[in-house]
């Protein structure tokens, strides 16, 4: 029998017109803890996804102790005995707790379920998890974290041997993430495998006790965690020293732009103020669902705070919708370009210039030439590669679609530009173009607000790190002073 | 910063008529001749004048297509129109029974229609929660119904003195109806604002994506209510020429003229997904609709065969496309 | 402040709680005014006469669990009506337990075609069922060839309708065997719950090895099948089949779901509601005029009562998030 419970082998995945996996290795023993980590977009997801069946690969093998398999679907994972816990949770809002955890393997007595057992059995579960929610109760009601526990309580239901966490501790606080710590030891020591999908070090050094690296869908490595530094381990990642990827220039810092003072939204956020200066790169930081993307979404317009108020260039403004917030000055380039950012069944031209039409028309017609004109001029501004205005934007990737979203704010007269996690999904190089935008923008005036979850980019990019916990600002950090220990600390804040 | 690797990008634009002629639109042109040329040999009696004649009938319902080709491009759906029809008719026939002039009946019309449009735009924009068919549904119950109550228990209304309505519905050297004209002139304006306009953009940005269209600064539930609202006043008007053919109004005035405004949108390549379609495809498929009503009518078809082929049509234009896709892509991945 | 959530979640968490509440009201108010309103007879003849109605809400509860639509269901019971009617009329088969398997046999096609033009082609779910809203009608036309069949014609097939088995109407029995049937399968099997597992989160039912395209299938087959059954039952009920019989019923079956608290996005709802819903309808039809409103009002007050209800719902959901936000400590 194979040393290995699991093996893959020169995995390729192809999407149309993205090689998402390049031929990649794994490898996985009974009973360890194995940390998968990579950026962003490294093809960590697209990987779990060809190891559960979701995705089937183009070439390349796959292991079950040393049996060759070749799933057709997830089903035949499941039935392998491989379980899932995939990064945005894929519960069903409007079912039960213990219809959730059920889901596909209910407990059945001739051809009927067994309702009462079910509910036994998944309150049995929770405990185990030590959840503080009932078996019964809707899933949609509960919050992130505990749509977690669901979701890992479902994987522990089918008995799993091999049980694959995608970045499980995202959204989790502290005192969470260290219950999920002795949840995945504790299923380590009944001799079920665990392959730990994260960026957070922490976790590998807690839990881990190998690691294997992608990058840009490359395998680059399989390393003991004992044995490699975290600057090694970084630059496997990221494939180059970090300070070259932040091309941070030096501003002299002009007026104060924008003031933001004692922002409340009941729910979200509460009696959240700063401010930022022309030539500024102000951070947002925090843990997922600290509320930051909430703040400036309310700050422009999409979202109506409760009590607060914004100031620009020091008068006060009211800020209804977001095109009012474009007229003063103020523009959210959103964190979901598909969804939110572009729309991706239009050309990247009618993309950029949709905030402007109107700027352009004449007694409501569209001046389309002129529109045309300036989408080439912003596009080639920021480097897109495409070759024509009318290319549809699902035909770029993540780093050039990033791109027209930001010249759609070159394309206006702006004061202040928000960019919520404006690499993610993007590849190594890509950030480097966005970085570089980023510092001209700075250098001519622009007063920005960068929100990201990425350390070294807010520990890169910004002059000044503003760090929210659940919903307040916990600390401000000068670019002096700040620590990715110090911003930690700052973000989970509350649970300690 | 400006372009540091020196790439250009293209900024000519494919020509917009080669993209019709070459797309659905071409299509929809060849069936509107090929059934042209059917008829005029089947049937003697397919002849210009005879068409003309028979269109008012059939040309009230382009009023509602024009609209609703916006609501489906919004992504929307409005399966009130017909109650709302019902509900101008009556009330015009009304007034018209009360002595009110011809003017005033006509403004009663449209602003019956118009109101009810308002209503359900005020409805949807107010609660975005809800799906825009369900409520529509519930406001066709309730049009239908106020037209019920008023027409009482004979559940129908005759005109005492039609010569108002006949004056509209007059023809131009007693050839080409007057609706024509002003079927024709309503489609190029509804055409153009939705091809050149900003509010025509912003209506496919809607429909293509309508957080991003939002995030862009589009107004849009402005626009939505802005799209009912227009649906009902086009409804009025579609009433107010209906009934100058009918010469009065019943329970069941507009029943099936939803669906028929919706299915010929659709037959024209307007996706109820929203986004997509354009009001040149819509009008010719409105025409060939029109015909094949004409021609089949002519022949003494039994009219339910119309219904069996305009439902066979309304699948299949949209089967076909999604079928063609498909195996494209299974090519595309098998190389 | 807790307390006042648990109160808000019990009624609208219960929504089947709150429907029976509504019911019962109406139930003493219209006994309040009228008497004659709950004696038995009219209650069973009430079910006998929404019997249609309440068996195609079942179907309909599978379509807009997963989050479809299907406005076809009238026209596919015109179609398996005029069917029966036919046969009988012109003497081909007058054997009603096989006039029955031939209307449900109909029905079963029709429903299978619309699973496959929407699961297989693709095709929205309201434009596929606008389609065949339109063929179906058009084959119920057809196929009378403009005829209709009147109570001489069905001879012993409308004796259907008056039978009584254990002293309870055929009819009312075979809304009782639907709604149990539905009951166990959506509450007690597989099936049902990957009904409602692909209308809760269509990609995490295919990621957990749902396959969707069946489940579509399924549903619409279903709910063709229903259709067809309550052709022949219309037939038999009100002894006769014509063409346009049941005109615009999908309207009534979706607003007695929408009534009962199926969401019309898909995985809420359950077959209490969507009897409760139908039931409530089928009260307030009934009990208009009993409490004075003019019958010609009732379509109004439907209407009414529809809007009054989803905008209701939007209003608690909003009022019950709020609550959630307030609940959530900062």
């Amino acid at each position: 029998m194979s040393e290995y419970v699991l093996e893959l082998k020169g995995i390729t995945k192809i999407f149309p017109g993205v090689k998402a996996l390049n031929n990649v290795h794994f490898q996985l023993k009974k009973g360890e803890i194995h940390a998968l980590m990579g950026e962003n977009g490294a093809g960590k997801s697209t990987f779990i996804k060809v190891i559960t069946g979701v995705h089937k690969a183009e070439e390349g093998e796959m292991f079950l102790n040393g049996q060759k398999v070749d799933f057709k679907g997830p089903r035949d994972s499941q039935n392998a005995g491989i379980a899932a816990v995939y990064q945005h949770p894929t519960s069903y809002p409007d079912l039960t707790v213990t219809e959730n955890i059920f889901m596909g393997h209910e407990m059945m007595k001739n051809g009927i379920i067994q309702w009462k057992k079910m509910n036994d059995e998944a309150t049995k579960l929770l405990k185990q998890l030590n959840a503080d929610f009932k078996a019964t109760e809707e899933v949609g009601a509960l919050s992130v974290a505990q749509q977690q526990m669901v979701e890992i309580a479902k994987a522990l239901s089918t008995n799993a041997e091999i049980v694959i966490l995608d970045e499980p501790t995202a959204s989790l606080t502290k005192n969470e993430s260290e219950e999920l710590y002795r949840i995945v030891e504790k299923l380590a020591a009944d001799g079920v495998s665990v392959i730990f999908i994260s960026h957070r070090f922490e976790d590998m050094y807690r839990l881990a006790s190998r690691v294997t690296v992608f990058r840009d869908s490359q395998y680059i490595g399989t390393y003991n965690v004992d044995e490699i530094t975290n600057a090694d381990l970084i630059k496997a990642m990221v494939g180059r020293e970090i300070n070259d990827l932040f091309p941070k220039p030096e501003v002299t810092l002009g007026e104060e732009v924008l003031k933001v003072e004692g922002l409340s939204r009941l729910g979200y956020y509460k009696n959240v103020s700063f401010h930022v200066r022309a030539g500024e790169i102000i951070g947002l930081t925090g843990l997922v669902g600290a509320g930051r993307t909430e703040v400036v979404e309310s700050v422009c317009g999409l979202t109506r705070a409760d009590e607060g108020s914004v100031y620009l260039d020091g008068a006060k403004v009211t800020i209804k919708q977001p095109s009012d917030a474009m007229k003063q000055g103020i523009i959210l380039l959103p964190e979901d370009r598909q969804k939110e950012g572009l729309i991706m069944s239009w050309g990247l031209g009618r993309n950029v210039t949709l905030p402007v039409i109107s700027t352009y028309a004449k007694h409501g017609f569209t001046d389309e030439k002129k529109e045309q004109q300036i989408a080439k001029q912003l596009l080639e501004e920021v480097d897109t590669k495409a070759v024509s205005i009318f290319d549809a934007a699902t035909t770029l990737s993540g780093g050039n679609q990033q791109k027209v979203v930001v010249a759609k704010a070159l394309a206006q007269n702006m004061k202040v530009v928000i960019m919520d996690e404006p690499t993610k999904g993007v590849d190594v190089g890509a950030k480097a173009e966005i970085y570089q935008i980023m510092g001209d923008l700075a250098q001519k005036g622009y007063a920005i607000i960068l929100i990201s979850s990425e350390m070294p980019e807010i520990l890169g990019m910004a002059d000044r790190i503003i760090v929210m916990c659940n919903g307040k600002v916990t600390g401000e950090l000068n670019r002096q002073e700040a620590t990715q220990e110090g911003i930690l600390e700052l973000a989970m804040e509350k649970s300690k | 910063m400006a372009g540091k690797s020196g790439r250009t990008i293209s900024a000519t634009p494919e020509k917009s008529w080669k993209k019709m002629i070459f797309g659905w639109e071409g299509i929809l042109i060849l069936i509107f001749i090929a059934i042209n040329i059917y008829f005029s040999i089947v049937s003697p009696s397919y002849q210009f004048a005879n068409i003309l004649r028979e269109m008012p009938k059939y040309l009230t319902e382009v009023f509602l297509l024009l609209p609703m080709v916006y609501i489906l491009v919004l992504g929307e759906i409005d399966i009130s129109v017909g109650a709302i029809v019902c509900l101008s008719a009556t009330m015009s026939c009304m007034a018209s029974n009360n002595g009110m002039p011809f003017p005033a009946v006509a403004l009663v019309c449209i602003l019956v229609g118009t109101a009810c449009g308002i209503v359900n735009g005020i409805v949807l924009i107010n609660f975005t929660e809800l799906p825009p068919m369900i409520v529509t549904l519930a406001t066709q119950i309730i049009f239908r119904g106020i037209a019920e109550i008023a027409l009482g228990s004979g559940g129908s209304i005759s005109l005492s003195n039609a010569d108002g309505f006949r004056s509209i519905a007059g023809k131009v050297g007693n050839l080409v109806p007057y609706i024509f004209f002003l079927v024709v002139i309503a489609a190029i304006i509804y055409g153009v604002v939705l091809a050149k306009t900003t509010f025509g953009r912003n209506i496919y940005a809607i429909g293509s994506n309508r957080i991003a269209a939002f995030y862009a600064g589009v107004h849009v539930q402005k626009i939505r209510l802005i799209c009912y609202t227009l649906l009902g006043f086009m409804s009025g008007i579609a009433a107010l020429f209906l009934t100058s053919v009918l010469y009065g109004a019943n329970t069941t005035t507009g029943n099936g003229f939803e669906m028929d405004a919706i299915a010929m949108a659709v037959f024209g390549g307007v996706s109820n997904i929203g986004g997509k379609g354009r009001m040149p495809g819509a009008i010719i498929s409105a025409f060939i609709i029109m015909c094949l009503r004409i021609g089949l009518g002519q022949r003494n078809t039994n009219p339910q065969v119309i219904l069996l082929i305009l439902g066979a049509l309304l699948i299949l234009s949209v089967l076909l496309p999604n079928i063609s896709a498909s195996l494209n892509l299974k090519k595309k991945t098998v190389k | 402040m807790k307390e006042n959530k648990s109160i808000l979640k019990k009624i609208t968490g219960s929504r089947e709680a709150s429907l029976i509440i509504v019911l019962i009201i109406l139930c003493i108010v219209i006994q309040f005014r009228s008497p004659s309103f709950l004696t038995l007879k009219s209650i069973l003849d009430m079910l006998k006469n929404n019997a249609n109605t309440m068996i195609l809400t079942l179907g309909m509860l599978g379509v807009l669990l997963i989050g479809g639509i299907d406005i076809s269901i009238a026209s596919t019971l015109a179609f398996s009506g005029m069917s029966v009617g036919m046969l009988l009329k012109y003497g081909i088969i007058s054997n009603t337990f096989l006039l029955f398997v031939i209307a449900i046999s109909i029905g079963v096609l029709c429903g299978l075609l619309v699973g496959l033009v929407i699961s297989r082609g693709k095709v929205l779910p309201i434009i596929a069922t606008m389609g065949f809203m339109y063929i179906y009608r058009a084959m119920a036309y057809l196929i009378g060839n403009s005829q209709w069949a009147s109570a001489e014609n069905l001879g012993d097939f409308k004796n259907f309708a008056l039978g009584k088995v254990l002293g309870l109407n055929n009819v009312i029995w075979i809304v009782i065997i639907c709604y149990a049937i539905f009951f166990i399968v959506m509450k007690w099997t597989k099936t049902g719950r990957k009904v409602y597992a692909v209308g809760s989160n269509m990609e995490a039912a295919q990621i957990s090895g749902i396959n969707v395209k069946n489940i579509q299938l399924l549903v619409y087959t279903v709910m063709g099948t229903l259709a067809g059954l309550c052709g022949a039952l219309t037939t038999a009920v009100y002894s006769s089949a014509q063409p346009n019989m049941a005109y615009a019923k999908e309207m009534d079956v979706i607003a007695a779901c929408v009534i009962g608290g199926v969401s019309m996005s898909g995985g809420r709802g359950s077959v209490g509601g969507a009897l409760l819903g139908s039931l409530i309808l089928a009260i307030i039809a009934k009990a208009l005029p009993l409490v004075g409103i003019d019958s010609i009002a009732q379509n109004t007050v439907k209407g009414v009562i529809i809007l009054v209800v989803i905008v209701l719902n939007v209003l608690t959901q909003r009022a019950m998030d709020k609550n959630n936000l307030k609940g959530r400590e900062m």
